[in-house]
């Protein structure tokens, strides 16, 4: 399983990136892991509003329709279109495989660091 | 670790109702307890959370027969219930999701009813080879449901003539379903109803767990707060109008020439028209694009669009239109 330091996490498995003042978002390689072969993505509109700590979208994998936990409230400024064709790239490459940028970040939700996260992920199983 | 076991018999047959039951006690769910939920549907398919309701399903037909057309939370594919089908739901937190274990439950209930079944892959469970109850999961987080069919009596003709995908050349993207050999429990176990499978199920769940099981109600109050539910479930855009796009095409050939029909449909509505025709009058192509664009993507809506644009060839487009069963 595969952390990278540069990056913060969610415990609901998503990963955020800082860009600025844009906060890119995935899953995580534990996440993905877990939900199996991803085989479609539902992704929410460039613009539109999201909340920390609620859904902005959801995966749908072969065990489970899975919803997306936003870890920050902000305005989406893009999102990974690759993903509608291709939503394996999840499970492929989670943190190449970005899924939503968002921008105007005014809350988060308490973020963990890698070495947090990994510690998180083992206590889970 | 579950505690508490509360058992809910629906008391109503309206897709939408129900689906928004399911909702309302998964997001009240507590912690330590599992709740089990039985419901059935009156003549309605429920698709997938991301499927193509026209891809999936005769919705016309099934409409016109008074049927109702459902979209669930969950993922996976289209299936159709009758007052012969037996619906389960297992609520938990996600902490004390137990796949293994919810579908104990399911086996020693069909066990008792002298059924002996094997489970498939991961979403389906089969008696004598075929399968008899498909599941699909739904996780937000904290909390997590896994329901189920369960075939006792249903109609197999009008399951197949619903499911039957639309003949349309549709191109979409989305969750498709995979047909299965189905199976009805009473033919395997003459005596079984719905009332006995009920039973047996609230028996086997507090054997399973090895606690005893509180059946609850539904207040005044909790359908008061169901109600924006409801209405998610029963609207227009939760259904048919889900940004999933897709490209529905046509054409046949008449004395009067031939004509192509491409229409491009997101969120139910036909955004952009192609239109294509050989005939004499070169303005048909033009108007019916113009004619379709904008309109819901549906038999009733095109037909009338095809009329007001070209009045004395409309027929002809409407009766090509009906043949593609959308």
């Amino acid at each position: 399983m595969n952390y990278p330091n540069e990056l913060s996490y969610s415990k609901s498995h998503e990963w955020v990136k800082m860009d600025g003042d844009t906060a890119i978002i995935g899953i995580s390689d534990f996440a993905q892991d877990a939900l199996g072969d991803v085989v479609f993505v539902n992704l929410p509109a460039e613009g539109d509003d999201v909340t920390a700590a609620e859904a902005f979208g959801d995966v749908e994998s072969v065990k489970a329709v899975s919803d997306l936990i936003c870890p920050v409230t902000g305005k989406v400024a893009a999102i990974n279109e690759e993903l509608l064709d291709s939503p394996e790239l999840l499970n492929s490459d989670p943190y190449g495989a970005w899924i939503i940028k968002v921008e105007g970040i005014t809350d988060k939700e308490e973020l963990l660091d890698a070495a947090a996260y990994e510690e998180f992920c083992a206590q889970e199983g | 670790m579950i505690d508490k076991l509360k058992l809910y018999r629906g008391q109503s047959f309206d897709p939408f109702f129900n689906l928004a039951v399911e909702e309302y006690l998964l997001q009240n769910t507590d912690e330590g307890c599992c709740t089990l939920y039985l419901w059935q549907n009156q003549n309605t398919v429920v698709i997938g959370r991301n499927q193509n309701a026209f891809k999936e399903c005769r919705t016309t037909l099934l409409e016109d027969e008074g049927g109702k057309l459902a979209r669930r939370l969950s993922g996976g594919g289209a299936v159709f219930h009758d007052l012969g089908n037996l619906n389960f739901t297992f609520l938990v937190p996600t902490a004390d999701y137990d796949l293994d274990k919810q579908l104990k439950v399911i086996e020693l209930a069909c066990e008792k009813l002298g059924v002996k079944v094997e489970r498939s892959g991961r979403n389906d469970i089969l008696a004598d080879g075929r399968k008899f109850s498909g599941n699909a999961f739904y996780k937000n987080g904290p909390r997590a449901y896994h329901h189920g069919t369960l075939m006792v009596d249903v109609d197999r003709e009008k399951m197949g003539r619903y499911l039957n995908p639309s003949k349309a050349k549709l191109s979409s993207k989305g969750v498709d379903s995979v047909r299965s050999r189905v199976v009805n429990l009473k033919e395997l176990a003459s005596d079984t109803t719905i009332e006995l499978l009920s039973q047996k199920l609230a028996e086997a769940f507090g054997q399973v767990y090895g606690l005893p099981y509180e059946e609850i109600g539904l207040t005044e109050q909790d359908k008061a707060a169901m109600q924006p539910l409801f209405e998610k479930y029963s609207s227009w855009e939760w259904r048919l109008g889900r940004e999933i796009p897709f490209t529905f095409e046509c054409g046949k050939r008449f004395p009067w020439g031939s004509v192509q029909i491409q229409l491009m449909v997101d969120g139910g509505t036909v955004k952009e028209a192609e239109v294509y025709s050989d005939s004499m009058d070169w303005s048909i192509a033009e108007k019916l694009k113009q004619a379709f664009e904008g309109k819901s993507f549906s038999e009733a809506a095109l037909c009338l669009a095809a009329e007001k644009a070209c009045t004395d060839i409309a027929s002809d487009i409407c009766r090509m239109i009906q043949e593609q069963e959308i």
